[in-house]
Parts: C-alpha cells; sequence; structure tokens
C-alpha cells in the first residue's frame, strides 16, 4: 500500500513542474545597490562587561534605557543606575523601595529625568527625587500588573502589559485602558512599544503591531497576511509572524520582531528576515532597537544581529565563545558570509534580551550580565575596507574582561 | 494567459492524485510523520545537558516533516510553496539556566498548579466563570499523582516530599499571568502544571517564558497555544487541530456530507476550537453552510437555529461546554431539525446525557483518547481515582494524572533545575506511557497521540478509533513542503519552468 501511495504522489510531483512554478518567491522590494566585498560596515570592537561582581543586583537584563549621564538598567531582581563617567553601580531592591523585583522595561524622561518602570507582575512604578510611585491594576488604570513594555509619548505614559494597554497622562492623572473593546487588538498580549514622530506603535502577541495615531486617536493593525501560523507564504507580504515581540519606529521606520523572524515596513515595502536567508543567527528575536532607517539591532537567542546597512543587507553578529575567551563579529550581506572576524570578548552571554543605543555606543542586556560597545569611529553604513581598519583601530583594550 | 495554463496543469495534477491516494490515506501506520534524528536515552541526555551557563547541549533535535501530521488537502495555500514552514524543529533553549546549582535547604520540592477551581465573575472567563467542574478534576488527578509519587519515597535524590503549590486562574483580567509571577518567583516551584482555558494559557507562557519555567499543559486543547514557538511549553492531551482533522475526514471522507453547519460558544475555546474545521472543509472543496456562535451559558438558542435551519445543513457541528451543546441538541430537536448532530469533546460528559436524555445517543463527539483501551495500569488508577473521589476519572482528571507523572519523571531525572527539567521532557524520544495512551511529544514538543470519536450508547460512552470506524485519512506526504518543491526541481534537472 505504501508503494502504492508513494508512486501516486511522485506521479503528481512529477508532473507539476511541467506546469511550472504556481507561485514564485518575491523579490526585495529595494534595489541592490552596486557595493562590493571590500564595503564594509562598522565592527565594535571595544567592549566592558558588567556582572554582579561589579555592582549589578543581578546578571539577568530584561531592559536598559540611558538618560544622559545613567545607564538604567533592569534586572530579576532589582534596579540598577549606571554612571557613565565614572562607572559607579547603584542599585535599588525591595528592600529599598522598589515596589517589586523584576524590573522588564524602562523608560526614562530626558524632560522630566523621571523613570518609568514596567514590572513583570508588580506593575507600574515612577521613581522620581529618590522616591517610587507605585501604580498597580488595584489602585490605578493599569489594566494588569504584568508590564512588557513602557514607553513616553509627550506628556503621556503607555505600559504594555499581558492584559491590554494602559495610557497615563501625567498631567491630568487620567488613564485609558485599550483592550480588544476599542482597539483593533485580536488578542490583547501586549509586548512591546515604541514612540515617535506622533505615533505610538504597540507589538502585541498574537495581534501583530498596532499603530495609534496621537493627533487623531485612531488605530491601524499591521498582521501576517497569510494568517497562519504555521507557514509564512511570502517573505515580504507583510509583517512575518502574529507573535510579535518587539517594535521600534525610528525614521518613519518600522523594525519587529517575532519568534519566527523579524520585519522591516518604511510605510511602503516590506521586508522579511530568516535565518535561512539573512546574517541573523536564529529566528527567535527577544527584542530589536533601532539606530536609523537603515540600521538595527536584534536581541535573540543566538547572539547580538545587527542590520548593518539596510540597502545592501549587510549584518553583523556578535557572538563570545566563553571557553576561548574571545568574541566573534561576523560580517555578511544576506546569508553569505563576507568575513569573521576575532575580536576580544563581546557581550557576556549569548542570550541577548535587550539592546539600547547611546549616540555611537551601545548598552547589551543578556541573561548573564551587561555589556558596553564604546563606537568609537563609529560611522553609518558601509566604507571600504582599508578606509575602515584605519579608522577603527580601539583606542584601548584592556576594557574587556574575557568574559564573565 | 501562460501561467493561468500552467496554474490549471498544476491544480489537475494535484486534484487527480490527491483522487488516486486520498482514499488510502495515511504516509505510515502510525498516522504521524514526526521524527527524531536519532533516539536519545536518559542517560545520554543528562550527560549532555550537564554544562556551565555559556553551553548548549550538544544534542540532536526533533525534526518534523510535517506539522501536525495534516494532509496535504488541508494544508494551508497548498497550491503554493510557502516561503517558510515552522514547528518543524525542536526549539532550543540556549539560555544559562542549566548551570544554576540545586539550592540546599528546601523542605519540599514544589511544583505550581494553576487551573480554574474558584467560581468567579470575570472579564477574562466572558462572565460567570464555567470550567470549575473541568479545573476541580485536573486539580483531583494532579494531586493524585502527587500523592503516589510520595507514597514511593518523594523526590529520591534528597527523600523530599512532592508538594502541589495551588493558584486559581479566572479571577481578574489577565490574572493568570499574575499567578505565574508569584508561582516562578514568591512559590519558587520548579515547574508548572495548567491550564484549561485558551486564553489564561497563552497569558501564563508568555510569563513562564520570561521566568524560565516550564509549563506542561493537560487541559487546553487550543491548537494556537503550541504554535507560539515558546521553548517552555509542554502539551499531554491532544488538541483540537487533531480532533478537527479527525472529524473532518468524518464527516467528508467517510460519510460525504457536502454541507456542514457549526454551532459554538462565543469564546475562544469555541472561536479556535472549530478553526481547522472552517479551513479544512473550505480546502476540501465543502465550506461550511453557516456558522453561529452564541453566548456561553444561555437558554434559548433560537435565534441561532433559525439560521442554521435556512442555510439546509446534512449535519451540525457544536464546538462549547457540554451543558450548552446538550441544550442546543433539544431545541434543534425541538425544532424539528433531524440532521446528525457531531460534538467537541466537552459533551462526552455525564452532564450532557443527564440534559439531552434520549437525544444523546444520536451524538458523536471527538474525544482526545480511549477511557475503555485495555490497559493494567489504566484499569489500575479508574479504580483507585473512583475509590478515592467517588467518580469516574475525566479527561482533564486522566490527562492531569499524566503530565504530572511525567513532570515527577523529569524532575527526579534532571534534579532541581529548571531548566534541566525541561530538556527531560524536550529531548524525550520515547512517548510517554501514560494511563491516556501513549505521549509522544513532536518537535514542537506537542502531544502527537491519536484521537478518537466517542457516543452515548444508553448505557455508555463507547470510543472509536480512526480504525474502528474505518474513517479514510487523506494524504500525509513524508517530506516537508518545501523538499516536496525541491524533489519536483531535482526530477527534472533543476527546471522548473
Amino acid at each position: 500500500m505504501n508503494l502504492f501511495l508513494a508512486a501516486a504522489f511522485s506521479f503528481a510531483v512529477t508532473l507539476i513542474p511541467m506546469a511550472g512554478s504556481a507561485a514564485e518567491a518575491p523579490q526585495p522590494n529595494v534595489d541592490q545597490p552596486a557595493v562590493s566585498d571590500l564595503d564594509l560596515p562598522y565592527v565594535y570592537t571595544d567592549w566592558k562587561q558588567y556582572t554582579v561582581e561589579d555592582g549589578l543586583p543581578n546578571d539577568h537584563i530584561f531592559a536598559i534605557d540611558v538618560d544622559g549621564p545613567w545607564v538604567w538598567i533592569g534586572t530579576e531582581d532589582g534596579l540598577a543606575r549606571l554612571d557613565k563617567r565614572t562607572g559607579e553601580i547603584r542599585s535599588w531592591r525591595e528592600k529599598d523601595g522598589l515596589p517589586w523585583r523584576v524590573v522588564s522595561a524602562i523608560a526614562a524622561d530626558p524632560d522630566t529625568g523621571e523613570v518609568w518602570l514596567g514590572m513583570f507582575g508588580g506593575g507600574l512604578a515612577r521613581f522620581s527625587g529618590g522616591r517610587f510611585d507605585h501604580f498597580h491594576q488595584l489602585n490605578s488604570g493599569l489594566v494588569n500588573d504584568v508590564v512588557y513594555g513602557v514607553c513616553i509619548e509627550n506628556e503621556n505614559i503607555w505600559a504594555a502589559t499581558t492584559a491590554g494597554a494602559s495610557r497615563y497622562n501625567t498631567r491630568t492623572g487620567e488613564w485609558t485602558i485599550y483592550t480588544e473593546k476599542n482597539a483593533p487588538m485580536e488578542e490583547i498580549w501586549n509586548y512591546g512599544c515604541s514612540y515617535a514622530d506622533g505615533k505610538v506603535y504597540l507589538g502585541v502577541w498574537g495581534s501583530g503591531v498596532l499603530e495609534f495615531d496621537v493627533a487623531t486617536e485612531h488605530w491601524k493593525d499591521y498582521l501576517d497576511p497569510d494568517g497562519e501560523m504555521e507557514i509564512d507564504l511570502y517573505r515580504d507580504d507583510g509583517i512575518v509572524h502574529v507573535i510579535t515581540t518587539g517594535v521600534s519606529y525610528v525614521d518613519k521606520t518600522l523594525w519587529i520582531t517575532t519568534y519566527f523572524g523579524a520585519s522591516r515596513y518604511d510605510g511602503r515595502h516590506w521586508r522579511g528576515y530568516f535565518e535561512k536567508d539573512s546574517g541573523s543567527p536564529s529566528d527567535f528575536h527577544n527584542a530589536v532597537k533601532a539606530r536609523s532607517a537603515n540600521e538595527a539591532w536584534f536581541s535573540t537567542d543566538k547572539g547580538l544581529a545587527q542590520v548593518a546597512d539596510f540597502p545592501t543587507d549587510t549584518w553583523v553578529v556578535y557572538t563570545t565563545d566563553h571557553a576561548s575567551h574571545t568574541g566573534q563579529a561576523v560580517i555578511s550581506r544576506g546569508d553569505r558570509v563576507l568575513e569573521t572576524r576575532t575580536i576580544p570578548p563581546n557581550i557576556p552571554h549569548n542570550y541577548v534580551l535587550w539592546t539600547a543605543i547611546d549616540g555611537d555606543d551601545l548598552w547589551v542586556g543578556t541573561s548573564k550580565g551587561l555589556a558596553h560597545a564604546k563606537g568609537t569611529g563609529y560611522f553609518p553604513g558601509l566604507r571600504r575596507g582599508a578606509d575602515q581598519a584605519e579608522t577603527q583601530k580601539p583606542e584601548k583594550q584592556e576594557t574587556n574582561r574575557g568574559g564573565s | 494567459m501562460r501561467n493561468t495554463v500552467k496554474d490549471t496543469l498544476l491544480m489537475t495534477c494535484l486534484i487527480l492524485a490527491l483522487i488516486v491516494v486520498a482514499p488510502f490515506a495515511r504516509a505510515d501506520d502510525s498516522g504521524t510523520t514526526d521524527n527524531t534524528t536519532e533516539p536519545l536515552d536518559t542517560e545520554t541526555v543528562l550527560e549532555a545537558i550537564d554544562v556551565d551557563s555559556h553551553e548548549v547541549p550538544d544534542l540532536p533535535l526533533k525534526k518534523s516533516s510535517n506539522y501536525a501530521s495534516s494532509a496535504v488537502d488541508v494544508e494551508p495555500f497548498g497550491h503554493v510553496e510557502p516561503y517558510t514552514e515552522h514547528f518543524l524543529e525542536q526549539l532550543e533553549y540556549t539560555g544559562p539556566g542549566r548551570a544554576k546549582p540545586e539550592p540546599e535547604s528546601l523542605d519540599t520540592v514544589k511544583i505550581g498548579f494553576l487551573g480554574p477551581i474558584v467560581p468567579t465573575v470575570s472579564v477574562a472567563t466572558g462572565g460567570q466563570s464555567h470550567e470549575e467542574p473541568l479545573g476541580i478534576a485536573m486539580l483531583r488527578g494532579a494531586r493524585m499523582a502527587i500523592d503516589e509519587a510520595n507514597g514511593a519515597g518523594g523526590y529520591h535524590r534528597r527523600q523530599l516530599p512532592f508538594e502541589l503549590v495551588v493558584h486559581n486562574d479566572n479571577g481578574l483580567w489577565g490574572a493568570s499571568g499574575n499567578e505565574i509571577v508569584d508561582l516562578a518567583y514568591i512559590d519558587n516551584v520548579w515547574a508548572i502544571i495548567g491550564t484549561i482555558d485558551g486564553a489564561n494559557s497563552h497569558i501564563a507562557i508568555r510569563v513562564a517564558l520570561k521566568a524560565e519555567i516550564l509549563m506542561i499543559n493537560t487541559g487546553d486543547t487550543d491548537p494556537t497555544f503550541i504554535e507560539t514557538n515558546i521553548p517552555w511549553v509542554v502539551r499531554t492531551i491532544g488538541d483540537d487541530r487533531q480532533q478537527n482533522y479527525l472529524l473532518l475526514d468524518y464527516l467528508y471522507r467517510k460519510q460525504g456530507y457536502e454541507r456542514v453547519a457549526i454551532i459554538r460558544a462565543s469564546n475562544r475555546y469555541g472561536r479556535f476550537g472549530v478553526r481547522e474545521l472552517l479551513d479544512g472543509s473550505r480546502r476540501l472543496g465543502h465550506p461550511i453552510v453557516i456558522e453561529m456562535a452564541y453566548p456561553v451559558g444561555g437558554e434559548d438558542f433560537s435565534l441561532q437555529i433559525d439560521r442554521i435551519a435556512e442555510a439546509e445543513p446534512q449535519a451540525i457541528v457544536h464546538w462549547g461546554d457540554g451543558v450548552d451543546g446538550a441544550r442546543i441538541l433539544n431545541q434543534i430537536r425541538e425544532r424539528g431539525l433531524d440532521q446528525p448532530f457531531f460534538c467537541s469533546d466537552r459533551c462526552a460528559s455525564d452532564e450532557f446525557v443527564s440534559l439531552a436524555g434520549d437525544h444523546a445517543e444520536e451524538v458523536f463527539s471527538t474525544y482526545p483518547w480511549n477511557p475503555h483501551r485495555e490497559d493494567p495500569v489504566l484499569e489500575r488508577f479508574r479504580h483507585d481515582f473512583k475509590e478515592r473521589y467517588g467518580v469516574e476519572p475525566d479527561t482533564y482528571a486522566a490527562h492531569a494524572y499524566d503530565g504530572t507523572n511525567l513532570l515527577i519523571w523529569a524532575i527526579q531525572n534532571a534534579g532541581l533545575n529548571r531548566a534541566k527539567i525541561r530538556d527531560l521532557l524536550a529531548y524525550r524520544s520515547d512517548p510517554w506511557p501514560g494511563v491516556t495512551g501513549d505521549i509522544p511529544l513532536n518537535a514542537a514538543m506537542d502531544d502527537a497521540g491519536e484521537v478518537f470519536m466517542t457516543r452515548w450508547d444508553g448505557e455508555g460512552w463507547r470510543y472509536y478509533s480512526r480504525e474502528d470506524l474505518e474513517i479514510p485519512g487523506g494524504f500525509i506526504a513524508p517530506e516537508t513542503r518545501q523538499e516536496r518543491q525541491s524533489l519536483t526541481t531535482s526530477d527534472t534537472g533543476g527546471e522548473t519552468q
């Protein structure tokens, strides 16, 4: 019987190519500019790692935000503040007034100096003047205490929670709750939040990305066009999957991460990224942070991945081999590796949870510590290799501790 | 024009092939295309997962050629080669958790339980909660497994008793997330069993992923639960996708119906429970003629039944709770409709029979296991359960018993380390021999075992396998969809045009 089945199926599949391909993979939306393998991106080589030995309250880093000289770090057991000028780290735990131990999201308001903390099961907190103000689902309009993302939109604070989004007006004290009742949330499991240019973007697990226009208070949703969980039908037809984990909106370009790949949308063209067709080391993305329309950083479970130059599909992936105390930067164009550079250890663990951009520098949160990448001589896009090597001579190498 | 001709010829070839092979069904005797690259014994897994915080175990990952053993004629967008297929390779955990040492001072080994056990009125459950009987049954099954393990010496390595830490999951809006946080960070349990409601389960596993703690689901049949790509989730019950596939084959391939109607609960269980039935019916050329939703716990279903009557279906499928199903069935018969009535597994309950009376004997329900399988272990479980609780174990009790035993097995072998407990299940090659039957975990760590149909015969439930009812199935291809495309390309020397 099995032989019969195999024969029948083989008969069918043998005939298929005679009929031609029913559907051909779409081509990239952006024309590839002329580029040579000598055109390479900037590679970060000057890294410093921080762990509990340096004063962090915990090595499991969930969130980072930078505000002037301060780097705010949310961990699985406390909040930390690193002074970039001195390297000094101060931390707060529950015994110090932090309302809950797990800090899963941070947004520092550059206008007020207030730091907003999303807490994993602990609600939302405002840290200001040395005091924590605690907002939770029993004393405020916070829709749920499991907060995955926080962002600041004008005088409003948005909290992406596991059961909807809340918007808190810091001037009037008014709360607005968004769920499937008043927003196009097929599911209510909010995960990420990003604000720029009058638009708030929510990454919603099971509901793609939602765009909130602040001026009109209208919503727009971005869903996987094929609507199927087990496939992505076409790469560049929209968001690659509705299980969205991160969103970053910069230069009118939207970068999106999922546990199935990543997407970029410039308002007209979509581009999908998978491990199999790009420089990304994994399809499992915990978060994304964009520096520009052409550059974004992906926090994956197998390293820190960067789209270094979107038009040429050039990537850099950073990993550290703890056993050999060396780091690696793999430069690729699409899935073709151009160069693998051995560099000093970079990220303290290859399971990356968060990336924050600080001018030319980077701060990277992993499940085993924090990393600071100094961007001396950083340049966007690509340069001819010889010029770049000259530009990138590190000022000093002793900043690397040789792994955690 | 040229493409149109090509497409027509292509579709004709596929249809011809399917007509030829469809009556003979499956890819292999087990009906599954899940496979492991090589079998792994427990010792090999334990040795490989003994790594430092920066290493990832060097073990082969399970691979499947076909997600959920879907027949080719019910695959989504079957005429197109998808750019990417998901859930075909086992998920990895690449974090540092395996290096955490076992804590020294412990009085018990805590296992979390999350289930609907206390009645509430909440938005999360769509108003008045209704799943407590299922949650209580689930709790009973889990407790029994814990007590038996403790009777056998508890946690063997340190002679500590197991402790079930019980949390209710249907309180405030999104409460399951808060409960998992409490279980992970305050109760410090080693893994969690739960839950039943699809929405609450989804909320819970998002928290489990971030907290890095294993969740074993024994009662949520929502297909999308496992389709989230979270490496911390295991399910030990056949889901609604599998039950839909069996029902599709029964309705169309065996009975030859062409017009089927759906009436379902207006909640996540009803909405996602019929998803593959809706899609599969359309893909088989028999779109569902009408789908009507009703509020859970309603009394009057005349609006839905009137609309269904107008659609003149040949058969009606209900997906919802047993009580609602019985009321709907009675009102359908009172209305004079005599179409065959099919139900989801929640109708296979004493409550359904009690309310539906003689009408119950006409109903076929899908069911995730066969409680009448001849198995001394199952017999002992049924006997002990009835002796302890005074009732027969239902599906929620039996699956919770299996899931808890599977978890205890993992803890006994892995020790008290959340990541290693997860690894023992992720890399397990052999099916778990449960009282509900063999539970093979596929690449997505979902129960890929057989599902059944059941019918009340006036004296008791009778359970039927696909083979018992001679239900033909669609052809399950032994290659991935992309491999199939490669085959066609290589057969013609690489030419696809």
